[in-house]
């Protein structure tokens, strides 16, 4: 080897772990970040992960005959019926206003929780608005989860008890 | 194991060959479609709430609903990915990736080979049966009778409206002419299970087709194209839609030649994916809309 090739080859030497250690850094810095749902991702996902829906929820079905029909220009869609939940889009003019559901808080009990904090009612039925939803919910028995929530500004929250207040809540009340 | 939901709508692409060529249809379906990419940004359009607490329990509870097999969305997934036999061939994703360039067909005609209009009518029909297997695993039954289930489905907009008319457009007008409909009930009427069977489309999805044998379901396939073809019909008269106003949209950014039209059509076929697309949109929206409803 001679002089010249010998300092290419010395060099290359020293040049490597600086290469390595910036392929490395590089790969290092452009790995993802967790996302913030990874979590629940594991904890959901697998073949012992619990059940998103409990055994013992209430048919959707059962739901159904307990939404208000439509009125004055509203016209009534179902759109969903799945096991404790039912849901219906609420339409004016072709255009989706709002949508009513249904569901049973017996596969998410924060869901009912959250009632504790209610500061008024319907009938005996404790009431919660959520401004950052744009959508207001009764609980009935203590387990069912009435929700009206806006998908136009122009349903406002008054719109929206006055459409909680057109369910048969006092029925669902009795759903054995 | 299967991907997970928020990944795969987080990965949903901005551009490419399939968002260009679902743009193209915006005419069709004007201010209909917005192509909303990202899970947190899909919670925000369907719900208006962007507060970090909101979207994380909602986003929760949206991911544990899809994790949990018996409830349906993930058997739509696998059915809307399924039928879609875009990006399997061609190395497409390399394609789409030149966003804004004006594609050439010419360079790519020795690798695509129209579909026989045999195979097209099945992989039309077969389609719209997914559409409908899926709507159910996503939505269920809705309602207490078979009127409240069509008004759900006569209820369609945004992207799976979008769907639809990428149905019609690059699956029915395009390969097949203008009298499409008809030529699909006249085939599928005439059709033998065997023929049926033979179908790459339909072997992709029929565990999860109704009907027992490979008889009953060409019935059912044949018996809901004719179901639907009414509605079909309508979409394309009232909107004057013809494949030479398609391909007048088209040519914005594929380069094509009006006596290629079959060409076209297999073109779009292996180089989109709007099936897998859209459908992630729907299930996203749909999974989205509940979790927000019951937490």
């Amino acid at each position: 080897m001679n002089g010249a090739s010998m300092i290419v080859s010395n060099w290359r030497k020293a040049l490597m772990p600086i290469a390595l250690s910036v392929v490395l850094l590089f790969s290092a810095c452009s790995s993802k970040e967790p996302s913030k749902y990874a979590a629940t991702q594991k904890d959901t996902a697998g073949r012992n992960a619990p059940a998103a829906v409990s055994k013992n929820a209430e048919a959707g079905g059962d739901f159904n005959k307990f939404f208000p029909q439509g009125d004055a220009g509203f016209s009534r869609v179902f759109s969903q019926e799945k096991k404790g939940f039912a849901e219906a889009k609420l339409n004016k003019g072709g255009k989706n206003v709002a949508v009513l559901s249904i569901s049973d808080t017996i596969s998410l009990p924060a869901a009912a929780k959250k009632y504790e904090r209610s500061t008024s009612k319907i009938g005996s039925y404790p009431l919660l608005d959520e401004a950052a939803l744009k959508s207001t919910g009764v609980l009935v028995n203590n387990r069912y989860q009435v929700k009206v929530a806006s998908r136009d500004p122009a349903f406002t929250g008054v719109d929206r008890k006055a459409w909680l207040q057109k369910f048969n809540l006092d029925g669902l009340s009795n759903l054995k | 194991m299967s991907k997970a939901i928020f990944e795969l709508v987080d990965e949903l692409p901005t551009g490419g060959l399939t968002v260009m060529s679902l743009n193209a249809l915006d005419f069709a379906i004007p201010g209909q479609w917005q192509n909303i990419v990202g899970f947190d940004n899909t919670i925000t359009a369907v719900t208006g709430t962007d507060d970090p607490e909101y979207l994380q329990a909602i986003g929760e509870r949206a991911v544990a609903l899809y994790n949990d097999r018996s409830e349906g969305y993930q058997t739509a997934m696998w059915l809307y990915n399924t039928v879609d036999s875009g990006s399997r061939l061609l190395g497409a994703a390399a394609m789409a990736n030149k966003v804004g360039e004006k594609f050439s067909m010419l360079g790519f005609l020795g690798n695509i080979t129209p579909k026989a209009e045999t195979a097209q009518t099945i992989d039309l029909s077969v389609k719209l049966v997914a559409e409908i297997v899926a709507y159910c695993q996503i939505n269920g039954i809705p309602g207490d009778s078979v009127g409240d289930f069509l008004a759900g489905l006569g209820d369609y907009g945004g992207e799976s409206l979008m769907r639809m008319t990428a149905l019609i457009c690059f699956d029915g007008l395009i390969p097949l002419g203008p009298d499409f409909i008809g030529m699909v009930m006249d085939k599928m009427g005439g059709m033998s299970p065997d023929e049926l069977a033979g179908n790459q489309t339909f072997k992709g999805i029929q565990d999860q087709i109704p009907g027992g044998d490979t008889g009953g379901q060409l019935g059912f396939i044949t018996e809901s194209f004719g179901s639907v073809s009414g509605w079909m019909s309508d979409f394309v008269s009232s909107r004057g839609l013809s494949p030479e106003l398609l391909v007048g949209n088209l040519r914005n950014f594929v380069d094509v030649s009006d006596d290629k039209l079959d060409y076209l059509g297999a073109f779009l076929d292996v180089s989109t994916n709007y099936y897998v697309h859209t459908g992630t949109q729907t299930l996203a929206r749909r999974l989205i809309e509940r979790a927000a409803a019951e937490m």
